[in-house]
Parts: C-alpha cells; sequence; structure tokens
C-alpha cells in the first residue's frame, strides 16, 4: 500500500460511531476544556468526562497524588462538580464538540444512577454513558458495587431502564475474577465493558513513617499497569461478547496496538495525556502509519487478531 | 512571540551549579520563545526515553530573555526527578510544557513591593523583582535559607533587586534567623508595602500570618506536588479558606487556579 492510501480508522462500538478507536480516559481529561490548548480534541475517537456524581463532591484531602515507579497513585477522591453542576457549567463546552462525548457516572445508591442516567439521556448530544462501578478512592459506592457481581449488575440493569443510550461498565482490576463481574454486567445489560480502571496502591514516607497519601491508600495507574490490564483484557475477551474498551498504561502506538490486537475494540488513554498532552493524538497518528506500513486498509480488521 | 501554552521541544543551552546542590539551567526553545510572565512556571520532563521518573516536574521560570529565544530555570536537586534533570548536558533535548499558571498581579504604582523567598521559592521572585525594576519599581528582596552555602550567589540575586536582605538558620550568612524577622522590620519602615512570598510551606504560613496581622496585602505562589500542571487531573489542590458555595470549591487546584494566591484565600 503506498502512504498516500487512505487508511480507515473508524469504528463502530456498541453503537457510537467513532472516527478512531482512541479515546481520553475517565478522570485524565476533565471536561475537555483545559485540554484543548495542547490537543484538538476533535483529533480523538471520543473523550469520558471526569466522573460525575448526583451532589457535588470535594474529593480527599491532599495529598492526592505521589510518583511511583512507572506510573502514579491518585487518591482525588472524585472531586467534581455534581451533576447538576455539570449540566449548567461543563456540558455547554462538550456539546460543541466535534468528537464523541461519553458522560461517567457513580452514585451512592443503585436508584441514584437510574435518576443521573434520565437526566444525562435527556440531554440530547451525549454518545454513551459510561458507569464507574470501580472507583477505589470513595466510601459509598464506586468499587463497593464493582467488586460484587450482583451488586454491579443492579447498578447496570438500572441504568439501563433509564436509557437507550450505549451503557458502558468500566471494571475494577481489584478483584479474584474480573470475568465473574464481566459476565454479571453484561447480563445486565451493558452495551460494552472498559477496563482496567485502576489498581489499589500505597506508598510510604520513610522520614514521616506515615503514609504519604492523605487517603492512605489510591490507585495505581501509567505504564507500571499495563500488562496486568492486558491481562484481563485477554481473560475478558474470551469471557465475554461484548465490545471491550481497553485501558491501563497505554502511552504509545505500540501499546495501544498490543490492546486492540488482544481484543478490545477501542482504547482508551490516561495517566499518558499528563505527561504528553497531545499523546492520545500522537497515538492516532501512530495508528495510521503503521497500518499504512503493515498494507492494513482498515484498523478495525486487526481487533481481536491475537494468535493462541 | 508567542503568547500560547505549549508543548514546546527545547535544547540544553546552558548548565551549571551555582550554590550547594543549586543549579541554574537556560534552555533554547527552536522557533518562540515561551513569553512566561513573573509566577509562571513550566513541566519539564527530564528524560524522553525512559518511564521512571515518569511525570513531569513544575519549575518556576526564573529568568527571560526578551531577545533570544532561551529562558532558565533555577533548581535544587532533591530527588529523583531534579537528579536526572542534573544529568542533562549542553545540547540535550528537553520536553518543556508552558508557560502554565497566572502570574503575580501587577503592584500598584505607589507600593513598594517585598520580596520573601526561601529555598526553591526563590527563583519566581528573581524573574519577578527583575520584571518590576524593568518597570522602573525598586523591590526589596529578602531571601532565607538554611546556611550559607545553600545561598543563591549575589549576581543571580542583584539584578531583581538593589535591596537584597539575606538571613541563614545557622547565622553563616546575614541575618542569623528567619526571614519573616526580616520582613517584619521591612514593614515597619514602608509606608505602602505589598508582599510577594514563594518559599517552604512553614515559611510562607508565616508570611501570611505576619501580613494578615499588619493588613498588608500578601501574594504567595504555592509548590505543590503536581501531575499534569494544565488542571486535568486535580491533584494539586490547597484548600480555600471562604466558604465555598459547593463542596466542589472546596479545593482549589494549584496549577490553574493558582499557582499565585492572596495569602487570605488559603488555610494554612
Ligand atoms: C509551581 C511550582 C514551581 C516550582 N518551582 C521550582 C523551582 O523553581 N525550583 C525548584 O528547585 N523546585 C521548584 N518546584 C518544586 C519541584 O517541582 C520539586 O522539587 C520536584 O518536582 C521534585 O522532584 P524530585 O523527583 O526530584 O523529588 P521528589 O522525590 O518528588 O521529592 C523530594 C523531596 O522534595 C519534596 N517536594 C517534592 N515536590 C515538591 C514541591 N512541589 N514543593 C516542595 N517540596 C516538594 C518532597 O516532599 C520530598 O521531600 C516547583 C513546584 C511547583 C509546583
Ligand atoms: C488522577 C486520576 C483520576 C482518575 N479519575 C477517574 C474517574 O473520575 N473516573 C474513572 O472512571 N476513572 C478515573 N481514573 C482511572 C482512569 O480512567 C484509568 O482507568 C486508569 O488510570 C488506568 O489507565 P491509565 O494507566 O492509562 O491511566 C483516574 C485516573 C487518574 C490517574
Ligand atoms: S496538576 Fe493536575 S490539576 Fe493541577
Amino acid at each position: 500500500m503506498s502512504d498516500a492510501q487512505q487508511v480507515d480508522l473508524s469504528t463502530r462500538v456498541a453503537g457510537i460511531d467513532l472516527a478512531n478507536p482512541v479515546l481520553l480516559a475517565s478522570g485524565t481529561c476533565g471536561y475537555g476544556e483545559e485540554l484543548e490548548p495542547f490537543l484538538r480534541l476533535a483529533e480523538v475517537g471520543g473523550i469520558i468526562t471526569k466522573t460525575i456524581t448526583p451532589e457535588p463532591r470535594s474529593g480527599n484531602r491532599p495529598p492526592r497524588i505521589v510518583e511511583t515507579p512507572s506510573g502514579m497513585l491518585n487518591a482525588i477522591g472524585l472531586q467534581n462538580p455534581g451533576l447538576e453542576g455539570f449540566v449548567e457549567h461543563k456540558w455547554p463546552f462538550l456539546s460543541t464538540l466535534e468528537t464523541k462525548v461519553i458522560v461517567n457516572i457513580a452514585a451512592p445508591t443503585v436508584e441514584q444512577h437510574g435518576e443521573m442516567t434520565a437526566r444525562i439521556d435527556a440531554l440530547g448530544g451525549v454518545a454513551g454513558i459510561e458507569v464507574n462501578i470501580s472507583c477505589p478512592n470513595i466510601r459509598e459506592g464506586g468499587v463497593l458495587f464493582g467488586c460484587n457481581p450482583r451488586a454491579s449488575a443492579d447498578v447496570i440493569s438500572t441504568v439501563r431502564r433509564h436509557t437507550k443510550l450505549p451503557v458502558i461498565a468500566k471494571l475494577t482490576p481489584n478483584v479474584t475474577d474480573i470475568t465473574e463481574i464481566a459476565r454479571s454486567v453484561v447480563d445486565a445489560g451493558a452495551d460494552a465493558v472498559s477496563l482496567i480502571n485502576t489498581l489499589v496502591g500505597m506508598a510510604v514516607d520513610i522520614e514521616a513513617r506515615r503514609p504519604i497519601l492523605g487517603n492512605v491508600t489510591g490507585g495505581l495507574s501509567g505504564p507500571a499497569i499495563k500488562p496486568v490490564a492486558l491481562a484481563m483484557l485477554w481473560k475478558v475477551r474470551q469471557a465475554v461478547d461484548v465490545p471491550l474498551l481497553g485501558l491501563g498504561g497505554i502511552s504509545s502506538t505500540q501499546d495501544a496496538l498490543e490492546f486492540l490486537i488482544t481484543g478490545a475494540s477501542a482504547i482508551q488513554v490516561g495517566t499518558a495525556t499528563f505527561v504528553k498532552p497531545g499523546a492520545a493524538a500522537d497515538i492516532v497518528a501512530g495508528l495510521g502509519d503503521y497500518c499504512r506500513k503493515a498494507g492494513i486498509a482498515r484498523l478495525d480488521d486487526l481487533v481481536g487478531s491475537l494468535k493462541s | 512571540m508567542e503568547e500560547t501554552t505549549k508543548d514546546l521541544e527545547g535544547v540544553v543551552f546552558s548548565h551549571e551549579e551555582v550554590a550547594d546542590g543549586f543549579r541554574f539551567l537556560q534552555i533554547r526553545i527552536d522557533g518562540h520563545l515561551p513569553c512566561a510572565r513573573p509566577g509562571q512556571f513550566v513541566q519539564i520532563r527530564p528524560s524522553r526515553t525512559t518511564t521512571t521518573p515518569f511525570l513531569r516536574m513544575p519549575l518556576s521560570v526564573s529568568h527571560v530573555d526578551r531577545v533570544g529565544s532561551t529562558f532558565g530555570v533555577l533548581y535544587d536537586v532533591v530527588g529523583p526527578k531534579t537528579r536526572a534533570l542534573s544529568d542533562m548536558n549542553e545540547g540535550d533535548r528537553i520536553d518543556c510544557l508552558g508557560p502554565l499558571g497566572n502570574p503575580f498581579p501587577d503592584v500598584p504604582d505607589d507600593a513598594r513591593p517585598v520580596l520573601v523567598g526561601g529555598g526553591i521559592g526563590v527563583p519566581p521572585l528573581l524573574h519577578l523583582g527583575t520584571h518590576l525594576r524593568s518597570t522602573g519599581m525598586d523591590p526589596i528582596l529578602i531571601v532565607g535559607a538554611r546556611t550559607a552555602g545553600k545561598h543563591l550567589p549575589l549576581e543571580l540575586l542583584s539584578p531583581a533587586s538593589e535591596h537584597v536582605r539575606l538571613a541563614t538558620d545557622d547565622g553563616s550568612l546575614g541575618h542569623h534567623g528567619f526571614v519573616t524577622d526580616l520582613l517584619a522590620q521591612a514593614l515597619k519602615e514602608e509606608d505602602k508595602p505589598v508582599v510577594y512570598t514563594c518559599g517552604p510551606h512553614p515559611m510562607m504560613a508565616a508570611v501570611a500570618s505576619a501580613t494578615e496581622s499588619a493588613d498588608v496585602r500578601c501574594y504567595s505562589s504555592l509548590e505543590e506536588y503536581m501531575a499534569c500542571g494544565f488542571g486535568v487531573c486535580v491533584g494539586c489542590v490547597v484548600e480555600r479558606r471562604t466558604q465555598a458555595n459547593s463542596p466542589y470549591d472546596q479545593f482549589t487546584r494549584v496549577c490553574v487556579d493558582g499557582p499565585v494566591y492572596d495569602a487570605t484565600e488559603i488555610v494554612w
């Protein structure tokens, strides 16, 4: 294939048409606006908002972040403006974007997930809802649902009942068997599954003999977790039959390809954006180059091409 | 000159030790100079090829060269990132994101700027002092350090002020004691002082408390641990003092809402 030939990077994931399979992960791109000076959001396939909750949240006491080998720990605690604050202050900008916007939600109770879903559905223009049943840094909701197959299914079926929009369940790796949770959310009506959220971790200040993070533990992200994420993706790929959105430590085109080949229909770029705000756009360009060189006309053909 | 914030590639132009552990690094940016204003910072990545150290590191711009296209940072080697940076040699390529954050606000014409710095907080004040002098002002610069060897040399301090006053914790140079002693003296001498400060947290807390009781305006530049540096991770927060309308506003992001705050806005 000559360089001039067009490569088709577009894909359709859970009914969402994406110009390319590279999305910005929740909590690592804010609500889009702050990233615009560094990255043309129209260049990425989609953006997934920082988790919003029914009420505004202040988040955890600092320190909230610390660097670790090849990664970082965070214990933000879902600081967010709440559902109405999002609608009033964040949605107006997001709704003008050419790229697909997926809204990520979490709530303390099962019922509140339903109420949030109805409100977001009514906004019009949202491409899908990602349900964060996997945040390790809050006391109610989040991972408390996501560690339990029954509770996970309750949340997802409630969300499902309140919308026709694509519903994506975001899973935690902090479980004994991630395939069990994956099966339960798919049975409950999830159109797609995102994996993985952060791994619970901790760092200690030896001078003060204290945990470094205000919250004691936090979520590990970045290149350090990529092999774990890939293994979980591979397991879940065999367990369920819905599209998977792979993430965890993706920072280069090579990383993205590993996830696509292992079976992710799309990938999300998270922590890498902190180090290189244009990382996701670089990956989009890199995927195009890769396909041209390898003579692949449609990137989608690569998805799940892992040989046994 | 470019006004916008960019992910820029630079080249190490000069790099030398200027005090015990303190290094002065000048970076040349190809094509355009990031027009950093006093108080703004850059997110520097010392290594592109390894993932440890992993995050960028925020460093205040201490010098700008308005004719060429170089800017300078002054840093103390304290851990893995600053150590990796100290290994860089002339000609090495270096990634710089910036300029980031909000600059120090302007000084009222009839006010006397009093700059109070300690340790790694001195660099942004050098930029500020040099800038103020170029506008005809005559700032006082008070600098504290643990010991004489940790003080930046006078040739770096004097472009920022004709009135440099030094303090050391151990009395090895200048006033034996804290910068707050020298600040108290300056506040007594001056009719309309405005204080600008950057340094270790306990020092800035003491400066905030001294200026508040003297009813003097004080702008503090905070140096919190950062991941992104441009507002998306919500990791670099400090608590606001004023009762927020929404819990969402209880904590403020130092990288985009700061790093410069009116000292009375913050819980110290
Ligand atoms: C807006 C801003 C401007 C800054 N400007 C300068 C500057 O001009 N010159 C300079 O030398 N440093 C500056 N810093 C601090 C600098 O970013 C840190 O010293 C650096 O990131 C440390 O990285 P490290 O891996 O070498 O050390 P680490 O292992 O991360 O830290 C080593 C030690 O330094 C302390 N430390 C880490 N980060 C900070 C911080 N942000 N503030 C205070 N102490 C910290 C740690 O608690 C630890 O005790 C600035 C920070 C910010 C947020
Ligand atoms: C600072 C930070 C904040 C995050 N906030 C959220 C969040 O609000 N909701 C969510 O579903 N995931 C959140 N995540 C998890 C990421 O979306 C992602 O699942 C995880 O970081 C692994 O991917 P990565 O290694 O590419 O970052 C956050 C991650 C980080 C580092
Ligand atoms: S460092 Fe990421 S929000 Fe300030």
